[in-house]
């Protein structure tokens, strides 16, 4: 079952490529801690879901690359063709000589319509290469100009085109004191619209993976690469393969049973049903034990809310607002996506 | 138990063993179909032979193909859903009905269903048609399922107490996914194929057929696994061949049922309400047992009047939602609307799409020139069929979906101070 991964902008093709890279080299990392015929059984699957072979045995990812300036996508595919492990596909990525300046209605408005046929193109060719295609991996920032407004355009495109696939945008929620004015409004729509569009958006906030980097692995200077290494590794884990059904054979105490405590879960949920562990013998890039949680929760309320908050004030005094109709977004998207968001938030809290 | 004369007719049957012979088809035919012997027993409505009748009426009722799970469900669980199809589809005899469940009498009644079944159609043939091993890729493309009607209602369950719409929706969620999963593997499944196909053109020593297909290539590939299916295919020779024998010689049989039910008592014939299940009330201390009905009847009036208030009662506070006669009534009315509109899709799809689609299966055959037999489908004139049906339903589907929303929008119409936002629409 492959997947399709869509790097999206200078955020999404940098996590992107940490992520090819951690999936392969603990792909290869020697110490499985678990029987060989286990190992490679785990490594055919990891390479079948992220690259597909070649000829002379590099593995190429199955991804796409979308930037609207070439320098970030230049440099991934340089630092990937070196590693020598694993590279991009020659034809796998799609650039423009220009930025989009962080406009949201740029990137949605003309980018996207404008190079639609292209990009869609290029994803179709990296799908039929799949034997069992599973689904989109779409990996974009919330706040940008091109990865946020180009990204909810293709993801909407996806979602046309491939209704039947199951698509899973990761995104970046930007720091919360971010350097760009309208990281707020960006936010907002990007968010609506992959609402819409996307079945399952995984959340990343730069502020708590900036807290990791500073506590728990002491890093004094924390650099963007910093940053998605860890988001990578958390990532990877998530992604490689596991157990599908059965327990394992040995008695094991489970650390997760903590987890099932009907006070966590909603009223109308049983734990059961909500969930859903997935087990696998082998160990993760070295770490003798980890788990992954990945929850969907009230845990967003708070940082949604404050977003949702800020634009609202930014809009109520139409700041900026000429930068966006200037390009097609008209005041009226924007209260739908205050709308949607609203009912996300009150949906959330009435859990 | 003395022998009974029977009357015998020379002109039927007039070779000694043609009675034996042709019940022997009949049981060879039929899946774990019981000896010659049974029948005979059965006849005499000896006990013995109650219990095998039981089990093969079993498998010829159920819906499903036979599977181990079926096979290891206990004599009386069998019994009673033999019961309960033979109602269903009509059965006469009130006799039936009253049959213990538990194998000890009724062989000659089993014996009598047995055959009106067999009367009623072509059991030994569907049943082969039910297990048979196909050797192609097959796919049908008649849409009889689709537009089967509901069918018998289901027993019908009350929500225990309020359902939350959450929980529905997240079911809804799920039902969603897994049917997006069941459409890619679909294609998956088609893609692979359409390789095989591709891969093993000119292998199939049937020119017309040209590649193999996928049961054809695993049987190259595992020689032991082709041994088996040869096996299989011999068995279902077999079956076949008792099929013909069977339908050579069933008149000797029919002419035996007729002297089987000559052998029953006159029957009163069904009321037209049945009664499953017959209490046994012992004829005895008939003047208290008077009295105690009367009590007994009085009680029951009494409990139904007051059933009657509360109902009416709930349902002016409920407004009858869920419950209650006018719900009932409603649920038939919009049943009744529901095999109406079936009954107007089909006949839309009858006209717009072009010949109706063969039913059964159909092998799936991949060939470059283009050419196709008679009998043959073309892949393009069955996606066109399949398009125009498509864009049938999904007229329906747009216009049910219209008169949801202004059924919304009335609804809400009606409680003032509240505001509707529809959700974005997709």
């Amino acid at each position: 079952m492959s997947i399709v991964t869509v790097q999206l902008g200078q955020c999404g093709n940098q996590i992107g490529f940490e992520v090819f890279d951690a999936l392969l080299s603990d792909s290869h990392s020697s110490q499985g801690l678990c029987s060989m015929r286990e190992n490679e059984a785990y490594q055919a699957s990891c390479k079948e879901r992220f690259f597909s072979e070649e000829e002379n045995g590099v593995p190429i990812a199955r991804a796409v690359l979308v930037d609207m300036e070439p320098k970030v996508i230049n440099q991934t595919l340089s630092k990937a063709a070196q590693s020598g492990q694993w590279k991009y596909g020659q034809h796998a990525c799609f650039c423009q000589k220009q930025g989009s300046g962080n406009n949201w209605a740029y990137g949605y408005s003309v980018h996207g319509p404008r190079h639609e046929e292209s990009i869609m193109n290029i994803i179709r060719k990296e799908v039929e290469k799949c034997d069992s295609f599973s689904g989109f991996f779409i990996i974009m920032s919330m706040a940008g100009g091109t990865g946020s407004g180009l990204g909810a355009f293709v993801t909407q495109n996806l979602e046309d085109q491939y209704s039947n696939s199951l698509k899973m945008n990761q995104i970046i929620w930007p720091y919360g004191t971010g350097e760009v004015i309208v990281q707020n409004y960006n936010s907002i729509l990007t968010l609506s619209h992959l609402y819409r569009s996307s079945d399952a958006l995984l959340l990343h906030e730069n502020d708590a993976i900036h807290k990791i980097c500073a506590k728990l692995m002491n890093i004094k200077q924390i650099s963007f690469s910093d940053i998605n290494q860890v988001l990578a590794h958390q990532l990877g884990s998530v992604f490689q393969p596991t157990y599908s059904a059965e327990s394992s054979f040995h008695y094991r105490r489970n650390p997760l049973e903590g987890f099932k405590d009907p006070a966590l879960y909603t009223s109308w949920l049983k734990p059961v049903n909500a969930f859903n562990v997935w087990k696998t013998q082998r160990a993760f890039s070295k770490y003798e034990k980890s788990a992954v949680l990945v929850s969907n929760s009230q845990f967003l309320v708070k940082p949604l809310d404050m977003i949702v908050g800020k634009a609202w004030n930014m809009f109520a005094s139409k700041a900026y607002i000429h930068q966006y109709t200037k390009f097609g977004i008209e005041e009226e998207d924007f209260l739908d996506s205050f709308t949607s968001l609203e009912q996300v938030v009150a949906s959330y809290c009435n859990l | 138990m003395g022998r009974r004369r029977q009357r015998v007719d020379p002109a039927a049957g007039a070779r000694a063993g043609a009675l034996p012979e042709a019940i022997a088809a009949l049981s060879r035919s039929l899946p774990s179909g019981p000896s010659p012997e049974i029948f005979r027993r059965a006849k005499f409505d000896r006990p013995e032979a109650t219990s095998a009748l039981w089990q093969l009426l079993f498998r010829v009722l159920s819906p499903l193909p036979a599977g181990n799970a079926l096979a290891s469900l206990a004599l009386e669980v069998q019994a009673r859903l033999v019961k309960s199809a033979l109602c269903s589809q009509g059965y006469p005899r009130l006799a039936l009905a009253q049959l213990p469940e538990d194998g000890s009498q009724g062989s000659r009644e089993l014996l009598l269903a047995l055959s009106w079944l067999l009367a009623r159609g072509p059991v030994p043939e569907q049943m082969l048609a039910q297990a048979r091993v196909p050797l192609g890729d097959e796919m049908t493309v008649c849409q009889c399922e689709a537009l089967a009607s509901p069918g018998p209602p289901a027993p019908h369950m009350e929500a225990e107490g309020p359902v939350d719409v959450r929980h529905v929706q997240w079911l809804m969620g799920k039902l969603r996914f897994r049917w997006r999963q069941l459409v890619s593997s679909q294609q998956e499944q088609c893609a692979l194929l359409s390789k095989i196909h591709l891969y093993t053109r000119g292998c199939h020593s049937d020119q017309s057929l040209s590649h193999l297909s996928v049961t054809e290539a695993e049987m190259l590939r595992d020689p032991e696994g082709g041994q088996q299916l040869l096996r299989t295919l011999e068995r279902e020779n077999q079956r076949l061949e008792a099929v013909l024998a069977w339908r050579r010689s069933e008149l000797v049989f029919w002419r035996w049922m007729d002297t089987v039910l000559g052998t029953c008592a006159p029957e009163v014939p069904a009321a037209a309400s049945q009664p499953t299940f017959l209490p046994w009330v012992p004829e005895r201390g008939g003047g208290e047992l008077d009295l105690a009905v009367r009590e007994l009847q009085a009680l029951e009036e009494e409990l139904q009047e007051a059933v009657e208030r509360r109902r009416v009662a709930w349902e002016a506070k409920a407004g009858g939602c869920g419950r209650g006669p006018e719900w009932s009534a409603a649920r038939r009315a919009s049943r009744e609307a529901v095999e109406k509109e079936l009954g107007a899709l089909q006949q839309c799809w009858e006209r717009d799409g072009g010949p109706a689609q063969p039913h059964g299966p159909h092998r799936l055959v991949r060939r470059e020139d283009g050419a196709a037999g008679d009998r043959d489908l073309r892949a393009a004139v069955v996606i066109r069929t399949l398009r125009s049906q498509e864009a049938c339903l999904e007229a329906v589907l747009r216009r049910l979906q219209g008169q949801c929303r202004q059924e919304l929008a009335r609804l809400v119409g009606a409680l003032p101070g509240l505001i509707w936002i529809p959700p974005p629409g997709r």
